[in-house]
């Protein structure tokens, strides 16, 4: 350890102190009323006479939380997939081709990133009730799935970009066609991209409220985050220990996910920005 | 390229437009019929009525209050987002002792949806039992319980407040992007010359991250002018409307009061400002590409 390098570490984290406050703020928050017996809820103290771990177990039970559950990751993985499957050819055309109508679609895309759901949210109802699909969540699905393809094609042919053209190349050269280099060339090389892309794309698909809430209408439908809305809103009495433990489990595996992949994401998106 | 592979890309990007299209095109077009009819509650459009869901919205003072508070939403957040954004991205730039953790304590509100960021802060901004309220008492700062969420003068900046919170790790990744494509040796160059820190900041730093800022500062714009769950999971705009911006008032107007014609200007009228944004965005990154 060197002394000034010690000296800035203990700057560093002093200026970084507040923001970091406000930012476990809420999850320190969110632990401590998870595991607050039921009786201590609604006394502002920090620290439980005792953890009740059993929150969990009766919050399981209590908010339907394997159900919703069991939908989010229905629709995360599905729309992640979905996703993906169109993106990949789309990227690699945007990063490989030079053709007319590039620009164009590339506007388009950002277009479509623009007009968030909400601002379409009117329409999206018009058109599943037109389709028959309200309350359908592979309805849900496709709808994630097309809304995370601008996202997508931006981060993916900024890595993409990065593929030096060299290697493709060296294979036609060697008498492989387009396809064969395509699937044994490049898309190994872009593995790492589609795995950060598709992290990327669950986690929005996981934490999408808007368009959840208006076209899922039963409680067999919901997923996690309108399961847990649908907890507090409109109540009188909510239980407040079921839902921070309902939104920890709903939250912390993601945030882990996340946290261990960050470094990747920040690559992709800088890269992103510099495109 | 050849020309025989001219058709390959179309097929490549045949599928992503056609599903991308589905959900922005159809939309639109049924936006533009039910603002432009009058439509009745069962969602059925009648006569043609021009621009009378438009005036009728003019007409609102709902609806002109929520506009002028999505400018304030917007900008507070935004604004806010960036100011702080930029030094802690110096600060996580820096070589310092436990970076990685601080790299994550920092982004780790990104990855919560906002939906539950909004129903935990509106558990621990309760009036009574909440945890912000006896953590400033033991900390002495008030000496009784404030109600935040009950009136608009504590709830709507308490939800900028977080807002910002939340905007900050997308802010600060892009801002360490631009810092990482900072050159060392400008540094170094500087120092020779004798410029202190701040001359470093102010003539190397700040115009070298400016186009990073700029495109911080057009996305988070589009985001933050769109964002609709904080609001709604914390106070649904409400007490009385007083915490309404143009995403919540078009959803209650849309989804509550069942009037699809008038939610449908409001689309309508947001569309129009997102396109402004979009055009500024497009001009911002065209002049970047023209100059790399």
């Amino acid at each position: 350890m060197n002394s000034a390098k010690l000296r800035r570490s203990l700057v560093c984290w002093l200026i970084l102190s507040p923001i970091v406050v406000a930012a476990l703020f809420p999850f320190a928050v969110m632990v401590i009323t998870a595991l607050k017996p039921s009786t201590e809820v609604l006394t502002p103290t920090w620290w439980p006479s005792r953890l009740a771990w059993e929150n969990f177990r009766t919050m399981w039970a209590a908010t339907n939380f394997g159900n919703a559950l069991r939908n989010s990751l229905y629709v995360s993985v599905l729309a992640t997939l979905g996703s993906l499957i169109v993106s990949i050819p789309a990227a690699y055309a945007l990063t490989r081709f030079d053709f007319k109508g590039r620009e164009f679609y590339r506007q388009f895309l950002l277009v479509t990133q623009m007009l968030s759901p909400i601002v379409l949210v009117v329409g999206l109802f018009r058109l599943m009730v037109a389709l028959g699909v309200i309350d359908n969540i592979n309805a849900v699905t496709v709808v994630y799935a097309a809304f995370n393809i601008a996202f997508s094609v931006w981060m993916l042919q900024s890595y993409f970009a990065t593929i030096p053209v060299d290697l493709e190349e060296a294979a036609w050269m060697e008498g492989a066609g387009r396809a064969k280099t395509l699937v044994k060339v490049f898309l190994p090389l872009a593995v790492p991209a589609m795995v950060v892309t598709a992290i990327f794309t669950f986690i929005n698909a996981w934490n999408e409220f808007v368009i959840a809430l208006t076209l899922l209408r039963s409680q067999d439908s919901y997923t996690l985050p309108i399961q847990i809305f649908s907890l507090v809103s409109g109540r009188y009495t909510v239980e407040w220990h079921h839902v921070m433990a309902a939104t920890f489990a709903a939250t912390i595996p993601v945030a882990i996910a996340f946290a261990w992949l960050q470094r990747f994401l920040v690559r992709g998106l800088a890269l992103g920005a510099v495109k | 390229m050849t020309s025989k592979r001219v058709v390959a890309p179309y097929v490549l990007i045949l599928p992503s437009f056609v599903l991308a299209a589905l959900i922005v095109i159809w939309p639109v077009n049924e936006l533009a019929q039910l603002a432009s009819h009058s439509v009745n509650r069962f969602g059925q459009l009648r006569d043609f009525v021009g621009m009378a869901n438009f005036r009728a919205l003019l007409d609102d003072p709902n609806f002109i209050d929520a506009l002028w508070r999505t400018g304030i939403w917007t900008i507070g957040v935004v604004g806010g987002a960036i100011l702080c954004s930029v030094p802690v991205a110096l600060v996580l730039n820096e070589d310092f002792y436990g970076r990685d953790l601080a790299r994550v304590l920092v982004m780790l509100p990104w990855a919560v949806s906002l939906t539950m960021t909004a129903i935990v802060w509106r558990w621990a901004l309760s009036g009574e039992s909440g945890m912000l309220n006896s953590a400033l008492m033991d900390f002495g700062i008030i000496d009784e319980n404030i109600q935040w969420l009950a009136e608009a003068r504590t709830a709507f900046p308490m939800q900028i407040l977080i807002g910002i919170l939340v905007t900050i790790p997308f802010t600060v990744t892009i801002i360490l992007g631009g810092l990482a494509s900072i050159p060392d040796d400008l540094y170094e160059a500087a120092a020779l010359e004798g410029a202190g820190r701040w001359e470093q900041f102010r003539y190397i730093t700040l115009p070298l991250i400016a186009p990073f800022l700029n495109i911080a500062l057009v996305l988070n714009t589009i985001y933050v002018f769109n964002s609709f769950p904080i609001i709604w999971a914390m106070t649904q705009g409400g007490p009385a409307n007083s915490t309404d911006i143009l995403v919540t008032y078009l959803y209650k107007v849309g989804f509550r009061l069942g009037k699809l014609g008038e939610a449908s200007a409001v689309s309508l009228v947001m569309f129009g400002i997102l396109l402004v944004f979009t055009l500024i965005y497009v001009r911002l990154t065209a002049s970047r590409g023209a100059k790399a």
